[in-house]
């Protein structure tokens, strides 16, 4: 009993806290001062032209950015989860530091070295630097930036299936063909679920991007209704706007579910210890080796090292903590906050998924997973639909709407990691548990969670991560005198010296990046001891 | 002539070696069981016959050749012309059964006609030939088992790996395609290498039964068959 109460009051809370909103936006975009009125739909409409020219290019930008994320990242993910390539596990750490930090923080870094005035384009012709720069601030900047950004994300996920994929399968197929053929023929149409589902990830993850498209003065559809929201107070129009996302954004999921629920996913949970094939490069180790480690340079260090050389001065430190101290506090403690509400929130909700344990569990999973597709303006525009009355300004007008956004969109990520986890953790030892008596809780408390400790501590990192590097949601709903680092950073950017704001995004790469380094050493550290 | 040599093979597992300096000859055409207690080493030999793992020390031979030496394989597996049937079968999901049995003809560039002609003669040979365009999902045990057997087969192996193949089936599913790898080894002439720990299946299949224990032939003898 009480476990069947705990995670129904956990699908109850998702669905007040992510699905509600959304309806609230849905519904209130049919409504003006209080009464029924169409006149949002009929500004959008008389503006149609426009807004589909906003959002044809955010297809477009969404679309090459998931192309390319895919044709690069299935190849990274091959070659650091299948072959013994060196310095395969530092690469996989490296390549996934875009992903952590908010991309515009990598737009910044480009535009430092390729924008007017920047460092490469000091050195070129005058012309050639004036075609340089326009792309950067244009389609192709826009693209190059998503594309390393979310790149990761196809990655992580190929490096997590082609492992999962049985052995035997291409052990089979190496008794009468080469890898390159096994690879082709068997290993990769078997993850290619995976991969499409990663690729649509990203996709939509461009769609609802709004700081990259706003740094680079490229308009797209999301930072119109930004506009219309935070420029012209117009909550209507903004509402409206938001509904076509809404709908791409359902349309693309609901054909990916169809396509993911295939049954010829052949995968098997991969078990500590359990053996793999691996693919040995030979002559190819090296060159391969160098090919990928240029990637990672150019990709992940050079951005990085480019904040750190422009911002290279105590003084721009000192400035940066005297206008954005109070932010860089606030935005630590929202995430951390925010992390483990969701940690809590996604582990009851990855439990009912792994163990089927409520017969809609299917329906939370998809919408956990629409919820963290839908743009982060959009979630936003919904909590201030459903939460912005004089009943809640409690709350709509205190850090707990940045919370509840955060919980909103992120319950995912530790909902999957637990669901994840907790598969490599036989439920005989729960049952075995229950059959001594243990009530439910104890059973979580002393078998489960301890098991599962390493997942768990998985899934607060990754959510603290992701509430730290959040802008979308943060940018719309932040309380007067209550906004975060990112949000800080973009405000600034319009007038900030270079010098401060490559120092603000140093100190947001560090806040992000030190708990995981911290965390990840204690727990190789404590692995090392047992 | 020895279609297989092992020459003091030591293979070694994160925390436990699982063969030791292990020697062992087998004739070509020889029916020969692999058979003991499970981890004693028995799957671990049919994988350094395939060279699917790499053996610490010692030398294989196939056919008198080479294939892996100085701790390290000599010949990749696809280059040994040997077939194997898994234990969980390992038939690609994705693919009907014809074109299970097509992927290893297609990786040798077997031109089109004769590689459709190949595929048929298979699945008549073990009695699937309604099955050619089905999944393997959509197939009882048995029928699994044949279509890993036709995949294995239509590649003509010098030499065909078995792990315990049958560990799934009941008793009457298990005598009658043992009868069918019987009928096959005659037909065909391949080296039968059979992995167990089955005592029938060890006395209906081999010609030669190999006891190991950790790692070692613990003892060998010869079985007399009325085939």
């Amino acid at each position: 009993m009480e476990k069947r109460l705990t995670l129904v009051i956990a699908v109850a809370l998702l669905a007040v806290i992510g699905l509600l909103p959304v309806l609230a936006m849905v519904g209130s975009s049919f409504y003006i001062s209080g009464s029924f009125s169409l006149k949002a739909y009929q500004t959008l409409l008389a503006s149609s032209h426009e807004y589909a020219l906003l959002l044809g290019r955010s297809v477009l930008l969404s679309f090459l950015a998931s192309a390319l994320a895919t044709a690069v990242g299935v190849p990274l993910g091959v070659l650091i989860g299948k072959t013994d390539l060196p310095w395969r596990g530092t690469f996989g750490v490296l390549l996934t530091v875009p992903l952590l930090i908010p991309p515009y923080l990598t737009a910044v870094a480009w535009g430092t070295v390729v924008g007017k005035g920047g460092w490469i384009s000091q050195a070129l012709p005058p012309a050639t630097s004036d075609i340089l720069s326009t792309a950067f601030f244009g389609l192709p900047g826009c693209t190059g930036v998503l594309f390393t950004a979310l790149m990761p994300i196809v990655m992580l996920l190929t490096i997590t299936y082609v492992g999962a994929v049985n052995p035997r399968l291409e052990e089979a197929g190496r008794l009468v063909s080469r890898w390159p053929n096994v690879l082709r023929r068997i290993t990769l149409p078997l993850i290619a679920p995976a991969i499409l589902f990663a690729a649509i990830l990203v996709f939509l993850l461009a769609f609802g991007e709004v700081g990259v498209p706003t740094y680079l003065r490229y308009p797209v559809y999301p930072v119109e209704i930004l506009t219309q929201f935070a420029a012209f107070y117009d909550f209507g129009a903004a509402t409206a706007a938001a509904i076509p996302m809404l709908l791409v954004t359902l349309a693309i999921l609901t054909l990916e579910y169809r396509l993911l629920h295939s049954p010829i996913l052949e995968l098997k949970a991969v078990r500590q210890g359990a053996r793999r094939t691996q693919i040995t490069l030979g002559h190819w180790r090296l060159p391969v080796f160098g090919i990928v480690l240029g990637w990672a340079l150019l990709t992940v260090v050079l951005p990085l090292a480019v904040l750190v050389i422009q911002s290279a001065s105590p003084s721009a430190y000192i400035e940066a903590f005297a206008r954005a101290s109070d932010s860089i506090v606030r935005s630590i403690a929202f995430a951390v906050i925010g992390a483990t509400a969701l940690a809590l929130l996604g582990f009851f909700c990855g439990y009912l998924i792994h163990n089927r344990a409520l017969p809609l569990w299917r329906s939370v999973d998809a919408l956990a997973l629409f919820l963290f597709a839908l743009p982060g303006t959009v979630i936003g525009i919904g909590l201030i639909s459903l939460w912005n009355t004089p009943m809640t300004n409690a709350i709509y007008g205190s850090p707990a709407i940045l919370i509840l956004g955060y919980l909103a969109q992120y319950t995912v990520l530790p909902m999957r990691i637990t669901a994840a986890t907790l598969e490599r953790i036989p439920r005989s030892l729960e049952h075995a548990a229950r059959l001594c008596g243990a009530s439910w809780f104890m059973s979580l408390r002393h078998i489960v969670a301890p098991l599962a400790r390493r997942g768990l501590i998985a899934a607060w990192l990754i959510s603290y991560v992701f509430c730290l590097r959040d802008i979308g949601i943060s940018i719309v709903v932040y309380p007067p005198g209550s906004d975060t680092l990112p949000v800080r950073i973009l405000t600034l950017m319009a007038n900030g010296a270079p010098s401060l704001i490559a120092a603000l995004c140093v100190i947001l790469i560090v806040v992000t990046l030190l708990p995981l380094g911290v965390v990840s050493l204690w727990l190789r550290h404590g692995a090392r001891q047992s | 002539m020895s279609m297989i040599e092992f020459r003091a093979v030591s293979k070694v597992y994160p925390g436990r070696r699982a063969i030791d300096a292990l020697s062992l000859r087998i004739e070509a055409g020889e029916r020969v069981v692999l058979f003991g207690p499970s981890g004693c080493g028995k799957s671990t030999v049919l994988h350094l016959i395939a060279g699917l793992v790499t053996p610490e020390s010692g030398d294989i031979l196939i056919n008198d050749e080479l294939v892996a030496a100085g701790g390290r394989n000599l010949r990749e597996p696809e280059q040994r012309e040997i077939g194997m049937v898994f234990q969980d079968l390992a038939l690609w999901p994705h693919m009907t059964v014809s074109e299970n049995i097509e992927f290893g003809l297609r990786a040798r560039k077997i031109p089109n006609k004769a590689c459709q002609k190949r595929v048929r003669d298979m699945v008549d040979l073990v009695g699937l030939g309604d099955y050619l365009n089905v999944k393997p999902g959509e197939l009882s045990g048995g029928q699994q088992q044949r279509v890993a057997l036709a995949r294995v087969l239509a590649l003509a192996p010098r030499i065909v790996l078995m792990d315990e193949p049958l560990s799934s089936l009941d008793d009457a599913l298990n005598r009658q395609i043992r009868k069918d790898i019987l009928r096959l080894h005659g037909e065909l002439g391949f080296t039968l290498v059979y992995v167990t720990h089955n005592r029938d299946e060890a006395q209906d299949l081999g010609t030669r039964i190999i006891h190991l224990k950790s790692g070692l032939i613990d003892s060998a003898f010869n079985v007399g068959h009325v085939d």
